[in-house]
């Protein structure tokens, strides 16, 4: 693949379509995932972008152990900012889901020269005191959880535990009746779990929202349940120049499920 | 995309992993991603090379030109495989991208070390048929490819995705099929309408007879129709070929069977 020598480590990227003239759109898939994650959406949005979809470092096509610190949403962050300047190629537009959501979102955060629009699908994260009346800190109650999946996966059960952290997410049940090329997919991203479950990721704030200054969409499968749409509203109502998309008959994968419904709202707001 | 030049056209590819290179190509309506759930596998213990042919996604085709042919495409695919190093490569096609490979295993089996043909697409002509034995079906797409072309130039993508797909797997195929899986097809719907013409020939015994090189076939368990015979036909006059059947599978047998398929490849390609 093509990569990027970023951080110490070659970040591989896929590069489709032509400029056209617009910033290229930069997208960072979730958890147990990589560049392929946005296969589907690819045809859509390069009929106008440029789209480079990156793997995070230690997913697919890596091959990692688990073993080290190099797992975290501080070092993937650090990574895709060291990506977007190694690129050059101006303010770019750049897109997240789930916990690429929550990484955009802090890039934005940090270094919001480098970036043009801001979309994030269903960002992963917590919400502190300043968001959440209910706040009670600590780690998330649905670590224990994640926890024991990982443990399957380092133990060599492989499918036992992402049925564990699929069910966890999106439903008991949901495991068995994905795709079978969906569950290969994340077979092939399961060690990066084990990095996951040690990483402690500060909570969003409502000062980090209010400090987002670019246009920003966030999207919202209308049928998922928990934590992502309440995490997703709150910094909604207090990113300034945001507005948020609702994706029909979609949970969580909304682009996967909804591929076109999808690519319409973020080239809407691509082009707005 | 990374890209080679072959033959006046910029052929994109995807390449992962290390080992010796393992040529993909893709069958009508696919593209480099149609090989997306079992790059992790192979890539373990192979270079992958994932090819997009001329027309097909990345680029956005318009269906103008008459370079859309089966005798172009296996042109391009043998100026691609030169031009990767160190060869000779392992080739595998699926659908209509096994008789591509086929092709390329007649006209230069120079450039192979192994083949693998899955649910290769084509006609069959006499001299592969028993003398008695009723005559082959058609190639699903035969079928499909009136009602096919009428919806493309009507407008409606997604009447002739269905044809398409549920002449290959059968009713309801298309409705079963996940939206991303069906989405990389419409990515590609032009294609079609220069497939209409694209001069296709049929296999013959002597052309089987002539490949040489390792050949592993790799059906679904259960597809039917002509798609799940031409591959036992030819399978017979390959010399030196062995079939695997992936159970609980059909013609998108490495989608529906992501492991078992890898296992079978991976196996051939080590032996």
């Amino acid at each position: 693949m093509q990569s990027l020598h970023v951080n110490g480590y070659d970040m591989p990227y896929l590069d489709v379509g032509e400029d056209r003239g617009r910033a290229p759109l930069v997208c960072v898939h979730g958890s147990l995932n990589d560049f392929r994650v946005w296969g589907c959406v690819l045809g859509p949005l390069t009929q106008r972008h440029r789209v480079i979809a990156v793997s995070l470092r230690h997913f697919f096509p890596d091959r990692w152990d688990g073993v080290g610190d190099t797992y975290s949403i501080a070092q993937h962050v650090d990574d895709v900012i060291a990506f977007i300047e190694k690129l050059d190629l101006g303010p770019v537009d750049l897109m997240g889901h789930s916990r690429g959501g929550h990484i955009c979102f802090r890039v934005a955060q940090q270094r919001p020269d480098l970036l043009r629009r801001l979309v994030l699908a269903e960002p992963g994260g917590e919400l502190d005191a300043s968001l959440d009346p209910d706040y009670v800190g600590g780690p998330s109650p649905l670590l224990a959880r994640f926890t024991a999946s990982a443990e399957k996966i380092a133990a060599g059960d492989v499918d036992g535990g992402l049925a564990v952290f699929v069910d966890t997410l999106e439903g008991a049940g949901t495991w068995p009746r994905l795709p079978a090329m969906v569950k290969q997919n994340l077979r092939d991203n399961a060690y990066t779990l084990i990095g996951q479950v040690r990483d402690n990721r500060p909570p969003f704030s409502k000062a980090d929202a209010e400090s987002i200054k670019m246009p920003t969409l966030f999207i919202l499968g209308a049928r998922t349940k928990g934590l992502l749409p309440k995490v997703l509203h709150a910094l909604a109502a207090h990113v300034p120049y945001s507005k948020t998309a609702l994706i029909p008959n979609a949970t969580h994968p909304m682009f996967e499920q909804a591929p076109q419904k999808y690519s319409e709202v973020v080239l809407d707001f691509l082009a707005s | 995309m990374q890209t080679f030049h072959v033959n006046g056209y910029d052929m994109a590819y995807l390449e992962v992993g290390e080992g010796h290179p393992l040529i993909c190509v893709h069958g009508t309506l696919g593209d480099f991603r149609t090989w997306y759930s079992v790059l992790g596998p192979l890539s373990k213990n192979h270079r992958v090379i994932s090819v997009s042919l001329r027309h097909f996604f990345p680029e956005h085709w318009d269906a103008v030109g008459d370079d859309y042919k089966m005798a172009q495409h296996v042109a391009d695919t043998i100026a691609f495989i030169e031009r990767v190093q160190p060869g000779p490569v392992d080739l595998m096609g699926h659908s209509r991208g096994g008789h591509i490979a086929f092709r390329v295993a007649q006209a230069r089996p120079d450039l192979l070390r192994k083949l693998v043909l899955a649910e290769p697409g084509g006609d069959l002509d006499a001299s592969l048929l028993e003398p008695d034995a009723p005559p082959p079906p058609p190639m699903p797409l035969a079928v499909a490819m009136p009602l096919v072309l009428t919806s493309i130039r009507g407008g409606d993508i997604d009447g002739a995705l269905k044809a398409f797909v549920d002449a290959i797997d059968g009713d309801g195929a298309w409705a079963r099929m996940p939206a991303a899986a069906k989405q990389q097809l419409r990515d590609n719907i032009f294609t079609l309408l220069g497939q209409a013409n694209e001069n296709r020939k049929p296999f013959t015994k002597a052309q089987a007879e002539s490949i040489r090189t390792p050949t592993l076939f790799i059906g679904g368990g259960n597809t039917t129709g002509s798609l799940a015979m031409v591959h036992r036909v030819l399978a017979r006059h390959v010399a030196n070929s062995q079939t695997v059947m992936i159970d609980g599978a059909k013609h998108w047998m490495f989608d529906e069977q992501p492991q078992k398929y890898c296992q079978a490849v991976m196996g051939f390609l080590a032996s």
